[in-house]
């Protein structure tokens, strides 16, 4: 199975606040409102909340005339929460539905539809109770049977949601995954309403970051009666959707280049929104992008790094982080010669990783030399796991001369001169350059070896990838969870993102350890167990870290207040304000 | 060999006759084409590498319920009668991907009228403007004139419209803030300009330089020296004895030409976002979302068949000697 | 119609099988051979030479061509070569920098305003030239153009030899025999033609390695239709007329009609589809890296280099512009020597 079972207690599994990236071209962070919820109970303020976010919180309540104007890189996929597996479907669907918990600024879950949370002792009960004023946009309110129906449909065999993981494997709640196996009906799923403004969850084992999945659209309700009426449309114009967040839906079409929502006056919280509304506006070509902004059609987008030269003294010009380890597999398993510990150690050494993002890039994405990235994932004193780049620095760096050094041992080991190695990577922008300056720089570095690039749309390349047809390819993944371990967990044995199919009995015995074992219970000791898996991987060198993606964003001066966060809600709009 | 007949042995009468059966033989040949297109396009679907749900994120149990789903773990030959059948009844299945679960006729019926309008007008300018500059490279024959439309066609086919897109919308949108910069529905036709003029420069360089080479032809035959010499002169000449010998090859190279701009461009559609068919086909590709691409090329495939039967029935009607339609066949 | 009423005036005989007997002796029935065998090809040089246009593109065509061969190797760059600490470098020349033209300035257009730069002077590369400049990797934009040329002369040559092959001979085929032959064939057409190119390649991806076989195969399969378009209604056009009616009755075999008769006068619209199909297979080359079909990176067409120089044309637009004009100049070249080669072949203009 692929998701590892995380029944483990966290002391606090936090997502980091939105990240500012590591390029010192790069000019800082985004703006937080000092806000909390006023019926946030759990939230913690963000406490770093500059002037600039009081000057925000100020503002908030102050009704806006104007729309925020968005450029959206992708269309919609789909509105159906449990349906929907894509970052854009995801900040829409956000946009007008709340679910028991949002996110706030620093992406911490606070209480949204839930007024109040009780956990039981043991951690396997979860007793929600909703507020009273939150309705729906059609007047009816919203009730915990909106919920239920909503996490059923999730688990439904036959609506077969991508994202059911999240609450079988992830979530863990009692019977998802017997439901989703087909064994048990969906009405035993351990999820009921109590009475209406009542949802009682009941899960398997404890789910320490349980409540930070609320905010994840696929656990968001739905209204059954309004979904029965919309028969098999529901979720595809703004006549089939419902709202109960910040902002209604009132222009949309299946795949749509222009989206437009409407600050909700019924919203509970109605008095907090500044936004007149939001303007989405696709626009697949970058340099389209940026005009409109320069011509004042948007009032953010995102830049590609060609544009960089543009932009790089505006104020408006920021980095935001967004969560990918960018990384070259080696198909260990298959291609004897990457089986060399001392090639694969002399080719991570050749990489210039600084080079790649600030000559070539140039987005403020950072060079990583960690094997799970930094800025996602906090430990239980709160520091960033991979805070420390030079950790492994012993084993990965870029220094020339000891790669030469590892790489003719291994040749001589291998009984060879030279070495030829075809690497494939997606046919898109990013990669397509990352790849010509990995070859250049591995093929000036390391005498006797060459580097064939073969390009191939994305799906080509996962599958083969996933059929093992590769000798090293340039990949990414992005964080599932705000925890190492959604990262680590891949290079366990048969797992099936572990594409250099490498194995190691220590290493699975940790992780191991770690999911369900004795250390998974003591949140310090899991977390330096963690470091010691991480270090096998680096040590082993199983894959080569490159970067952490960053996205250059413009985002015009007079906006503050977009929170953005690097896993499931990428952007939040409820407390930005325009002036 | 059958009888060889000439056209003047019949009355209009019986020409109509056989038009109309030459029409209905290949109206249901179409179909048959059609049918067949059809299921090459889902055995190619299954040879395509990847498949609409290879999320790395999705474990085979998934992607297995996800087949299950859509009937696509059924025999091929089943999943193609089922889509035969259903497309009778108006039904061309759904997205799995690029707009999940959304029915394909309505995600044609809100982008294909787009896609059309805005082929349409690159049509329109691109057939004008270059029988124009090839009336006029021809009449001015070996002249600065004739080097000139030479240049505007040669720019026009070796620049790729996207350049063409960017280059416009840069110094008409941006700079000069004439017209939109991106597709917007509250300004169709202002919106409209720039892509259509983009997309319709290849058309305007090919038909100009076809309406070149014709009319060079056909001003150097015979019987438009003897039209001369009967008397002929100015426009009756050019355009009822001179263009309509050079109609022919301009016809065949602008119907296809018609197809390609209505049924949209990536490129254009993708810099000025509109929201039409060639970028929702290329996506579909990509993503294997096999319903869309069946369906749009179903729909690309009728409208070239329909408009090449129209070109087959047009040779007859511009030069009555080319006999398509032929008794006994 | 009057045009009708000059050419078209036939008697209601309806001839029948009969009348058409093959007389025997099929080499004395090789129309007009002791003519052609005679002045032809002197008389298309002469007039060809004749035309100063045509010579000129000749003349075009060869320049482009010794450098598409040559240029590459005239500076100390290679093609992939990286420098990154000399990206992004305007045009910079000897000798004529001094004019205050590629000097290496550039005016950059940013948010807050145009600002002009010389990066040579800023980073203290008082001795290094890139004539053409350099791209976003540093490397010499001048030596990946020519080699660009290079790729893309090959891939120009391959489709209008596709072309002329298949596409001509396949239209020809089914125009002549018209009929049930034309019916299946417009009907295998119309299929190939409705399966989209973007699935077609994809699917070669699986069969081919990448490179320059593999292009020429995908643009066999996507090519042809065009040319086997016009074919087709130029031999429709022309199959029934008096010439070619007359060599049937003289005898003559089809392939001989088609191929000796007919081919010689649709040489016009054949050369002008020749000439389109040229840029549509250099862009479809670029188009198949899309695929991971095309010319394997750092190796580079025209093609791919204006799609690579298209993202940085609002940034750096000289990094676009030498493919540009080496493809319009080669078009225009391409064209001038069509139109010559036309006018030169055309069988009517013979001087009887």
């Amino acid at each position: 199975m692929k998701k590892k079972l995380l029944s483990i207690v966290l002391a606090s599994v936090l997502t980091m606040s939105a990240v500012g990236c590591g390029s010192s071209a790069v000019s800082g962070v985004t703006e937080q409102t000092g806000e909390t919820q006023s019926s946030a109970d759990t939230a913690v303020p963000a406490d770093q909340a500059g002037s600039e976010a009081a000057e925000g919180a100020a503002d908030a309540g102050e009704a806006s005339t104007e729309d925020l104007n968005v450029m959206l890189e992708t269309p919609v996929e789909s509105l159906d929460p449990q349906q929907a597996t894509d970052g854009t479907s995801f900040e829409v669907i956000a946009d007008y539905t709340d679910g028991l918990m949002q996110m706030d600024a620093d992406g911490q879950a606070v209480n949204a539809i839930a007024q109040s949370v009780d956990v039981s002792e043991d951690g396997l009960t979860y007793t929600f109770h909703l507020r009273d004023d939150a309705v729906w946009s059609n007047g009816t309110p919203v009730t915990a049977a909106d919920f239920v129906f909503a996490w059923q449909r999730a688990v439904d065999p036959e609506i077969a949601s991508e994202y059911s993981y999240m609450l079988s494997d992830i979530g863990q709640i009692v019977n998802a995954q017997e439901i989703i196996d087909g064994t048990k009906d969906k009405s035993e799923l351990g999820a009921t309403a109590v009475d209406d403004k009542t949802l009682e969850v009941k899960l398997n084992v404890p789910v320490s970051y349980f409540l930070s999945l609320m905010y994840f659209p696929t656990f968001y309700p739905v209204n059954e009666e309004f979904f029965n009426s919309c028969a098999d449309t529901f979720a595809t114009s703004p006549e089939t959707t419902l709202s109960n967040g910040a902002f209604v839906l009132d222009d949309y079409q299946p795949a749509a280049t222009t989206i437009h929502l409407t600050k909700n006056a019924d919203y509970y919280d109605a008095a907090k929104v500044s936004l007149a509304g939001l303007n989405y506006q696709v626009i697949q070509d970058s340099q389209q992008a940026l005009m409109s902004y320069q011509n004042g059609d948007l009032d953010t987008t995102l830049v590609n790094g060609e544009q960089v030269d543009q932009v790089k003294d505006d104020p408006a010009f920021q980095a935001i982080g967004a969560g990918y380890l960018w990384y070259i597999s080696p198909n260990i398993s298959a291609v004897k010669e990457l089986d060399n510990l001392n090639i694969r150690l002399a080719i991570t050494m050749a990489l210039n990783r600084e080079a790649i993002t600030t000559d070539v890039l140039k987005d403020g994405s950072a060079p990583t030399f960690t094997a799970v990235p930094p800025q996602f994932a906090a430990g239980p004193d709160g520091s960033d796991f991979s805070a420390n780049q030079e950790m492994f620095s012993d084993i990965c760096r870029y220094d020339a001369d000891v790669a030469v050094e590892n790489w003719n041992k291994g040749l001589e080991e291998l009984g060879i001169t030279e070495l030829t190695l075809t690497m494939i990577h997606d046919a898109d922008d990013a990669p397509i350059k990352v790849a010509q300056v990995v070859k250049e720089q591995l093929e000036t570095t390391l005498p006797g070896l060459t580097l064939e690039l073969q390009q191939m749309p994305k799906k080509e390349r996962v599958q083969r990838m996933q059929e093992g047809e590769f000798e090293i390819a340039l990949t990414r993944w992005g964080p599932d969870y705000a925890d190492p371990m959604t990262y680590l967990g891949m290079w366990i044995t048969n797992n099936s993102n572990n594409y250099g199919l490498w194995s190691n009995a220590e290493y699975d015995k940790i992780i191991d350890e770690c999911t369900t074992g004795e250390t998974a219970m003591d949140a310090k000791a899991r977390w330096s167990a963690l470091y010691d898996a991480e270090k096998i991987v680096m040590d082993e060198a199983v894959i080569f870290p490159l970067y952490t993606q960053c996205n250059a964003e413009l985002i015009s001066t007079n906006v503050s207040g977009i929170e953005f966060h690097p896993v499931a809600l990428n952007r939040v709009y409820k407390n930005a304000v325009k002036k | 060999m059958s009888k060889r007949v000439y056209p003047r042995a019949f009355s209009f009468n019986q020409v109509g006759v056989i038009m109309k059966k030459y029409i209905l033989k290949r109206v249901i040949t179409a179909f048959f084409t059609l049918l067949a297109i059809t299921l090459i396009l889902f055995i190619l679907m299954q040879l395509m590498p990847g498949s609409p749900f290879n999320d790395e994120k999705l474990n085979d149990a998934q992607r297995a319920s996800l087949y299950a789903k859509y009937g696509l773990d059924q025999p091929i030959v089943v999943q193609f009668f089922k889509y035969v059948f259903n497309m009778f009844r108006g039904d061309l299945g759904v997205s799995y991907k690029i707009s999940k679960n959304t029915p394909i006729t309505q995600l044609i019926a809100s982008r294909l009228p787009i896609s059309i309008g805005v082929g349409f007008a690159a049509v329109l300018i691109g057939s004008v403007v270059g029988l124009l500059l090839g009336l006029l490279a021809a009449f001015k024959h070996d002249t600065i004139w004739d080097t000139l439309a030479t240049i505007i066609s040669v720019i026009g086919v070796s620049v790729p419209s996207y350049v063409f897109a960017l280059a416009l919308s840069y110094q008409f949108g941006f700079k000069l803030k004439w017209f939109p910069m991106l597709f917007s529905a509250k300004d169709v036709i202002g919106s409209s300009v720039l892509p259509s003029i983009s997309l319709s420069m290849f058309t305007m360089a090919s038909i100009a330089r076809f309406t070149r080479s014709e009319m060079i032809e056909v001003l150097g035959s015979d019987y438009m020296l003897l039209a001369e010499s009967k008397g002929l002169s100015g426009n009756k000449l050019i355009f009822s004895h001179a263009l309509r010998n050079a109609l022919i090859p301009i016809i065949t190279v602008l119907a296809p030409l018609v197809v390609d701009l209505m049924t949209g461009s990536l490129v254009v559609e993708k810099i000025f976002s509109i929201p039409g068919v060639g970028s929702l086909l290329v996506n579909a590709i990509q993503s294997n979302d096999y319903n869309v691409v069946i369906a749009l090329s179903f729909i690309y495939s009728a409208m070239y068949i329909a408009i090449m039967l129209v070109v087959d029935i047009l040779y007859g009607v511009i030069d009555p000697r080319i006999r398509v339609a032929k008794e006994g066949d | 119609m009057a045009a009708e009423a000059v050419i078209t005036e036939k008697t209601p005989y309806i001839p029948t099988d009969a009348d058409f007997v093959l007389k025997g002796d099929k080499a004395g029935i090789e129309v007009d051979s002791n003519f052609a065998s005679q002045s032809f090809w002197k008389e298309v040089v002469a007039r060809f030479v004749r035309k100063k246009s045509a010579v000129m593109g000749l003349v075009f065509v060869l320049v482009i061509s010794f450098f598409a061969f040559v240029g590459p190797s005239m500076n100390e760059y290679t093609y992939s070569g990286q420098n990154l600490s000399q990206k992004n470098l305007a045009p910079r020349i000897p000798v004529i920098e001094y004019t205050g033209l590629f000097d290496g300035h550039e005016n950059i257009s940013t948010t807050s305003g145009t600002k002009m730069v010389n990066y040579y002077f800023e980073n203290k590369l008082t001795d290094v030239f890139y004539w053409f400049g350099s791209d976003n990797f540093g490397r010499d934009i001048w030596t990946r153009t020519w080699s660009g040329a290079q790729v893309s002369l090959i891939i120009a040559v391959a489709a209008a030899i596709i072309d002329m092959i298949i596409g001509m001979s396949y239209g020809l085929i089914s125009g002549y025999f018209g009929g049930k032959v034309d019916m299946v064939m417009q009907r295998i057409l119309e299929i190939a033609n409705g399966i989209p190119r973007l699935v077609i390649v994809t699917l070669l991806l699986l069969v081919f390695k990448p490179g320059m076989l593999t292009i020429i195969i995908a643009l066999m399969l996507t090519e042809w239709v065009g040319m086997s378009r016009i074919a087709r209604a130029e031999m429709l056009k022309l199959k029934e007329q008096e010439f070619v009616l007359a060599s049937r009755t003289l005898g003559a075999g089809s392939m001989h009609i088609i191929f000796s008769e007919v081919l010689p006068n649709i040489i016009g619209p054949v050369i002008t589809q020749v000439m389109f199909s040229i840029p549509t297979a250099i862009f479809t080359e670029a188009f198949l890296s899309f695929v991971g079909l095309g010319i394997p990176v750092p190796r580079c067409s025209l093609g791919s280099l204006i799609s690579e120089g298209f993202n940085s044309f609002t940034t750096h637009p000289y990094q676009i512009i030498p493919p540009i004009v080496i493809m319009a100049l080669l078009m225009l070249s391409f064209n001038l020597v069509a139109d010559g080669l036309r006018e030169a072949l055309d069988p009517k203009l013979k001087e009887m």
